[in-house]
């Protein structure tokens, strides 16, 4: 399969592999799967607690050249976007940025699934407390 | 489901009900028109298969359309039993593999409406990171003699893991089979209880593939040839 020179570019030299410790302050993980491939994606984002603005972003995919790229494009993505501004990210521009053919559309769902757990995960964990420190603050 | 019996023969019009070849003027009918590949060796939609019998059925029928016989017929009838045997040869190698077999009647079941992907437990997910993990470490330092053996204790554990999927799959098969024996007279239950049985063959087919891809790694570590399933392989 041909892939786009921008799929190759991040498969060889993905950004922000890596992870961060899943409880840290401000972290939220997201771990997805694609069954029918077996390829398995985590995603963390790292919020700063005092602007509310992701300031990290990082992956780790085990799977095919576009499922790694997808991901690493994500994690471009999301540093210094809002936890919102982070929702609005589709699959289909991650498909269109790096010309995904249709057989690999799958990987692009499976990033957005993976920012979207990541998202709901901070939520989960550290919505609350900022939206208590932010009561407590006005 | 089987053919209508107003199916017509496409050469002289007589009604063909269902059978491969007219009754009347005795031409090779398409078997594209069968619906589905149970169809196609008149088989119900059950998972419990005795092999030999389906390869019995293949056999004869891969003798009967066979395209060596047909040369002196038609340009039609060239076609028809053309498509026919490579439609017959498609069915066989489906539902002679058991994987492939409940892949095919999941997709057959559901039609058209896909089906949500059943999501993966996230605790097989978390595993199938730390192999991977252990893995990429394993493969940055050198393999030596006490890091194979324990990529290969850990390949032999996770290959025993889908072992008891596939076990497991087959007991769902057994349930499957039993609903299809006991629907006829009670058809009205039937879509409620056949849901969950789908979605419980879909969930153990995604482990079973996540539990593959981590396997095949290892195997591919070890320089080995990995085991690859037509329906599962990277690109």
């Amino acid at each position: 399969m041909a892939y786009s020179d921008k799929v190759i570019d991040h498969y060889n030299n993905p950004r922000n592999v890596g992870s961060f410790p899943k409880e840290a302050p401000g972290v939220g993980t997201g771990l997805v799967g694609a069954p029918e491939c077996g390829d398995v994606m985590k995603l963390q984002i790292k919020v700063n607690v005092d602007t509310g603005l992701i300031e990290d972003a990082r992956f780790k995919t085990f799977g095919c050249g576009s499922a790694i790229a997808s991901s690493s494009l994500a994690t471009e993505w999301l540093k210094g976007k809002s936890v919102d501004e982070a929702a609005k990210i589709k699959n289909t521009d991650i498909v269109n940025e790096l010309k995904l053919p249709p057989v690999k559309i799958h990987c692009s769902v499976l990033a957005e699934d993976a920012i979207k757990a990541a998202l709901a995960d901070y939520r989960d964990k550290w919505g609350k407390k900022e939206a208590a420190a932010g009561a407590a603050a006005s | 489901m089987t053919r209508s019996s107003r199916d017509l023969c496409w050469n002289c019009q007589s009604e063909v009900g269902g059978e491969y070849f007219c009754p009347q003027c005795v031409k090779v009918q398409p078997a594209s028109v069968w619906s589905d590949y149970f169809d196609v060796f008149g088989l119900p939609r059950k998972l419990g298969l005795d092999l030999e019998d389906l390869q019995r059925r293949f056999y004869d029928w891969s003798r009967k359309f066979h395209p060596d016989l047909f040369q002196r017929a038609t340009p039609e009838e060239q076609a028809i039993s053309l498509e026919n045997s490579a439609l017959v040869n498609t069915a066989y190698r489906t539902l002679r593999d058991p994987i492939a077999r409940v892949e095919y009647l999941i997709g057959l079941e559901e039609g058209a409406v896909k089906g949500i992907p059943p999501k993966a437990p996230l605790d097989l997910l978390e595993e199938m990171l730390e192999v991977q993990e252990a893995l990429e470490a394993a493969k940055a330092s050198a393999l030596d003699a006490e890091t194979r053996k324990r990529l290969m204790d850990e390949r032999a554990r996770l290959a025993e893991r889908r072992r008891a999927e596939e076990e497991r799959l087959l007991d769902v098969g057994r349930e499957w089979d039993a609903l299809v024996d006991g629907s006829r007279a009670a058809s009205r239950d039937r879509d409620d209880l056949r849901r969950p049985l789908l979605d419980r063959m879909k969930g153990i087919l995604a482990a079973r593939a996540y539990l593959t891809t981590v396997i095949n790694d290892l195997s591919d570590a070890l320089g080995e040839d990995s085991q690859t399933h037509a329906s599962h392989r990277r690109h």
